[in-house]
């Protein structure tokens, strides 16, 4: 066990200043996000290709969709023609595989538009609400849950742990229409539905969007405000750190958000990595009860209309959003636990 | 803290700033928290399942258009009337019904196809826990609202294809928690004693794993069946769930939506009833957790 | 003798839990002077920790103290959290007993003593970090600018514990205790750290308080010991008159239950019979009695006050050990 002491003498002798080349040259977080690279690789490519099966395994004729009740056999045979539709699966998904490498994800089947057009046109859309949404619900869960936790079981505590509740167990459906029916139909705060573009009036950009930021938001502001809470008291209660803390005599306010806050984090970045999957998906009802013309808005159009290259291009993208997202939360937790970024040491 | 505070002392009074005024209120207030949801939950299933049964109750899918609109607290009509004429609170009864049964399958299926997944992939780990999880990661990426759209839409809309599609929400859903409630599991000593003393595979799963991980598994799945019985309205909102003219709250809001302005009750009372279940199973799932100390 | 810095009468801590009253700390008076090294010496759950923490006001919300505990003349008990932040770490310090779990381990190692030193004073970043790099080159780090932006994992157990006495030396306090401080460590480690922690109270003129259920290394570094039993004190003499006139049976028993090289090989430890004490359900009568070889009717019936029997020699027994060395000093 003396030979421990000496061991980490040797091995911490690089100091502060030769850490950042060995960061770089060899940090395990590097490593750490190469491997999660790796391995979201596969992922992707699964949710691609299952997401081409099952639109493919839909019933009914395309083309006869497309055209209506009244198309002739001719016509539909045309369309079909024209649209590639009758060729075996796997060639229509390498087409459209291969396309994608080429930068191209290919045309809409309704209206011949570009699926990257398409796309650039409304991401950006869901994009701001998605962030607005994210930011605003996690800005307000870090303030009620550091107030909550500061006197737990007072009346702050209560309070936040009773909108939580509400928050997790109302419908974002339900909340907007509720929303709906309160600041817009009786007091008129915001527009009830429409959007307005950013570079057109930034005001009521923002205006047009609070609604369903917010339906979106109350529910993520529930789940984060309870874990971030309850980790930061489990902190604060069981941790032996913040008992040195308190015996050196330092204040509350700084034992709370010094000590207790960094060490509580861990948990939430997990959680909101995990959660982004299910707030995109949520996109796709909110969108059209407030006629947002995001991607969320024409996915549940899409499907009905058996467009695919419309429908994988959205799932490609959210899909990457959700993986990518997943991942840097991964890189994040590294980053900030120590113990992973330099590894341990003897003893 | 020290080794001579007893543990059940700091656990069970940690955090309480000022202590209770009396022990016995302090196990009211307690029993209260698991009792009320569970309470309103039992009045729930048993208002949905058995009052129709019975007791008379108008139908709810052959009301005379002769009765549209009627408002809350008409005679013989205590939620009033829709449109097409239908009851409101039959209505609610019987789509509670599909709520209920809707959760309970998709729960059911979650624990059992997602929880024995994650089950192995913790206990077994390597290759198992690689494959097992890379598929968990494609259904958890993969939104599944566009699967569920995509069977609803193909297959057509009815309870059974709903039960389907959200099972593949569930089920990667419950397979990451009882993975990790696993791997926490094993790390701890007894479970080496028991693969010390040459337990076989499937009994320590059996004996030692499952058992342990229930708890969290049950309280995890009753804020799952919450979630569940929310995305079967979303369906059925979307008109994807429950098929017209059978009744389901989602699409009771759906339809209320449109003359949310003139009558909002009709978006209001399903909305409520929908709410006030879910807020039951989840301070229930919260109760139970606090009591079990998962 | 100097005036005592810490005067302790009549402590007494209580939980109250699951319709369950807990006597910790059950009537405790002592009293610590500058520059004495006082050892308190007891098993799990004999209230040794306890009565310290509730001292310095550490012990959950849920712990009633009653009694007094006069630090420099200044009444410590019954003080609000916030009066008695300002005596933490500038008064009276602690050493934790895992230094593990005892560093917040996030945060660098040199910041968590500047910290220490900044709480109290109003010194500048620039400088408290110099006074940090002092600290540690006080207690023995090598490197101690390097050092000082580690953090805590990288560092070995005895290195770490050695932090814990920088942070606690930041404010300098006058009264050090240090909470089963070496139990978690090896024992050339303990050894050093030991070493360590009777070099600076000397140097700095501190008491000390040393908690441990170790009597060894109480009779080893301490001057006057204090044996606890089911939160009560059981004896309290200077350390070599302990040892060499050991009079409680319990305090016995553990002299006896110390292995040593003398003893034949392979012969039977003398362990203490019994369970400890369930502390919300004291026996009348002496709490040791259970497990006493010595016990008699009367130590069933009544309990025995603790008494100075002998000058400077205090113990609380009905029928105390007799004689000369028994036990022997270690």
């Amino acid at each position: 066990m003396a030979v421990a002491e000496h061991t980490a003498t040797d091995h911490s002798g690089s100091g502060a200043r030769s850490d950042l080349t060995r960061r770089i040259l060899g940090s395990s977080t590097l490593r750490l996000a190469g491997r999660r690279l790796l391995a979201a690789i596969p992922v992707l490519w699964g949710v691609t290709f299952l997401t081409y099966v099952v639109m493919d395994l839909l019933p009914g004729d395309t083309a006869q969709i497309l055209l209506g009740a009244n198309a002739t056999p001719a016509e539909i045979h045309q369309l079909s023609v024209e649209l590639h539709l009758n060729e075996p699966f796997w060639v229509r998904y390498g087409n459209w595989l291969g396309g994608m490498f080429h930068g191209s994800l290919g045309q809409s089947l309704t209206n011949q538009e570009n699926v990257t057009t398409i796309l650039g046109a409304r991401l950006p859309i869901t994009a701001e609400l998605l962030v607005y949404a994210f930011v605003v619900s996690l800005v307000l869960a870090v303030g009620f849950a550091v107030l909550a936790a500061r006197w737990p079981n007072g009346i702050m505590d209560r309070i936040s742990l009773a909108i939580s509740m509400t928050g997790l167990s109302i419908a974002p459906y339900v909340l907007a229409l509720v929303l709906i029916y309160l600041f817009a139909v009786k007091i008129q705060w915001f527009p009830a539905i429409g959007y307005t573009s950013p570079s057109v009036n930034l005001v009521e950009n923002i205006k047009s969007l609070t609604l369903p930021a917010a339906s979106l938001g109350v529910p993520l502001f529930a789940v984060y405000t309870r874990l971030l809470r309850a980790d930061i008291v489990e902190q604060m209660q069981r941790e032996d750190y913040i008992v040195t803390a308190r015996a050196k005599g330092v204040r509350p306010w700084r034992i709370l958000l010094r000590h207790a806050l960094p060490n509580s984090l861990f948990g939430l970045i997990t959680l909101v990595g995990l959660n982004l999957g299910t707030l995109i998906g949520a996109t796709a009802i909110i969108e059209p009860i407030f006629s947002i013309p995001g991607a969320g808005d024409i996915l549940v159009q899409s499907i009905n209309d058996h467009d695919v290259p419309v429908v994988e291009g959205i799932v490609v993208v959210f899909a990457v959003v959700v993986v990518a997202a997943n991942l840097l939360a991964d890189i994040l937790y590294a980053a900030l636990d120590p113990r992973i970024r330099y590894g341990r040491v003897a003893s | 803290m020290a080794a001579s505070l007893p543990d059940l002392l700091v656990t069970a009074e940690a955090g309480r700033t000022r202590p209770p005024r009396t022990r016995a209120a302090a196990g009211w207030i307690r029993a209260l928290r698991l009792w009320l949801p569970a309470g309103f939950l039992i009045l729930m299933l048993g208002a949905c399942f058995v009052w129709p049964n019975v007791y008379p109750v108008p139908n709810p899918v052959r009301g005379s258009v002769l009765y549209a609109g009627l408002s809350p607290l008409s005679p013989g009509h205590i939620f009033g009337t829709d449109p097409v004429g239908n009851d409101v609170f039959s209505r609610i009864l019987y789509g509670g019904q599909v709520s209920f049964e809707v959760g309970a399958a998709v729960t059911a299926i979650g624990l059992a196809v997602g929880g024995l997944l994650g089950i192995c992939a913790g206990y077994w780990g390597g290759a198992v826990d690689a494959i097992i999880s890379r598929v968990l990661d494609v259904l958890i990426a993969f939104p599944a609202l566009v699967l569920a759209l995509a069977i609803a839409e193909g297959l057509g809309p009815s309870e059974v294809h709903v039960i389907w599609a959200l099972s593949v929400f569930s089920i990667p859903a419950t397979g990451r928690i009882a993975r990790s409630a696993t791997l926490e599991l094993r790390e701890q000593t007894f479970m080496l004693a028991a693969r010390l003393s040459g337990t076989r595979g499937w009994r320590v799963l059996v004996r030692h794993v499952i058992p342990n991980i229930v708890p969290q598994l049950m309280t995890f799945s009753l804020l799952g069946f919450g979630v569940v019985i929310i995305l079967e309205g979303a369906l059925s909102y979307l008109g994807l769930g429950i098929p017209l003219p059978e009744a389901s709250w989602g699409s009771m809001i759906a339809q209320g939506q449109q003359s949310l302005t003139a009558s909002p009750d009709l978006v209001l009372i399903p909305s409520a009833f929908l709410f006030a279940t879910v807020v039951s199973l989840n301070l229930l799932g919260d109760a139970l957790r606090e009591r079990w100390a998962v | 003798m100097s005036e005592s810095l810490l005067e302790v009468k009549d402590l007494k801590v209580t939980f109250t839990g699951g319709g369950r009253k807990l006597r910790a700390v059950d009537g405790v008076s002592y009293c610590a002077y500058p520059g004495q090294t006082l050892a308190i010496v007891g098993e799990s759950g004999s209230g040794k920790t306890v009565s310290c923490r509730a001292i310095m006001g550490l012990l959950p919300p849920t712990a009633a103290i009653t009694g007094s505990a006069r630090f420099a003349g200044i009444q410590l008990i019954g003080l609000t959290d916030d009066q008695l932040r300002r005596h933490r770490g500038a008064d009276v310090a602690m050493v934790f007993q895992d230094p593990t779990r005892s560093l917040n381990p996030t945060m660098r190692i040199g910041p968590q003593i500047a910290e220490a030193v900044r709480t109290h004073r109003p010194v500048g970043k620039p400088q408290a970090r110099e006074e940090a790099v002092d600290l540690l080159r006080l207690v023995r780090i090598p490197l101690p600018e390097r050092r000082f932006m580690e953090y805590p994992h990288q560092l070995s157990g005895g290195m770490r514990q050695r932090v814990m006495i920088a942070i606690a030396l930041a404010g300098r306090p006058r009264l050090l205790i240090a909470d089963e401080a070496t139990t978690a460590l090896d024992v050339t480690t303990q050894a050093q750290i030991m070493e360590l922690l009777l070099e600076l109270q000397s140097d700095l003129g501190m008491a000390l308080l040393l908690i441990s259920h170790d009597l060894a290394l109480a009779a080893s570094y301490a001057d006057e010991v204090i044996v606890m039993y089911a939160g009560k004190i059981v004896e309290h003499a200077p350390a070599p008159r302990l040892f060499s006139r050991v009079r409680m049976p319990y305090t016995q028993a553990l002299l006896e239950a110390i292995p040593r090289l003398e003893r034949p090989a392979h012969s039977l430890l003398p362990v203490i019979g019994g369970r400890p004490p369930d502390l919300s359900a004291l026996p009348a009568g002496c709490s040791f009695a259970p497990r006493c070889r010595r016990a008699a009717d009367d130590c069933l019936a009544a309990e025995p006050p603790l008494t100075e029997h002998e000058p400077g020699h205090r113990w609380a027994c009905w029928h105390p050990v007799e004689g000369g060395a028994e036990g022997g000093a270690a």
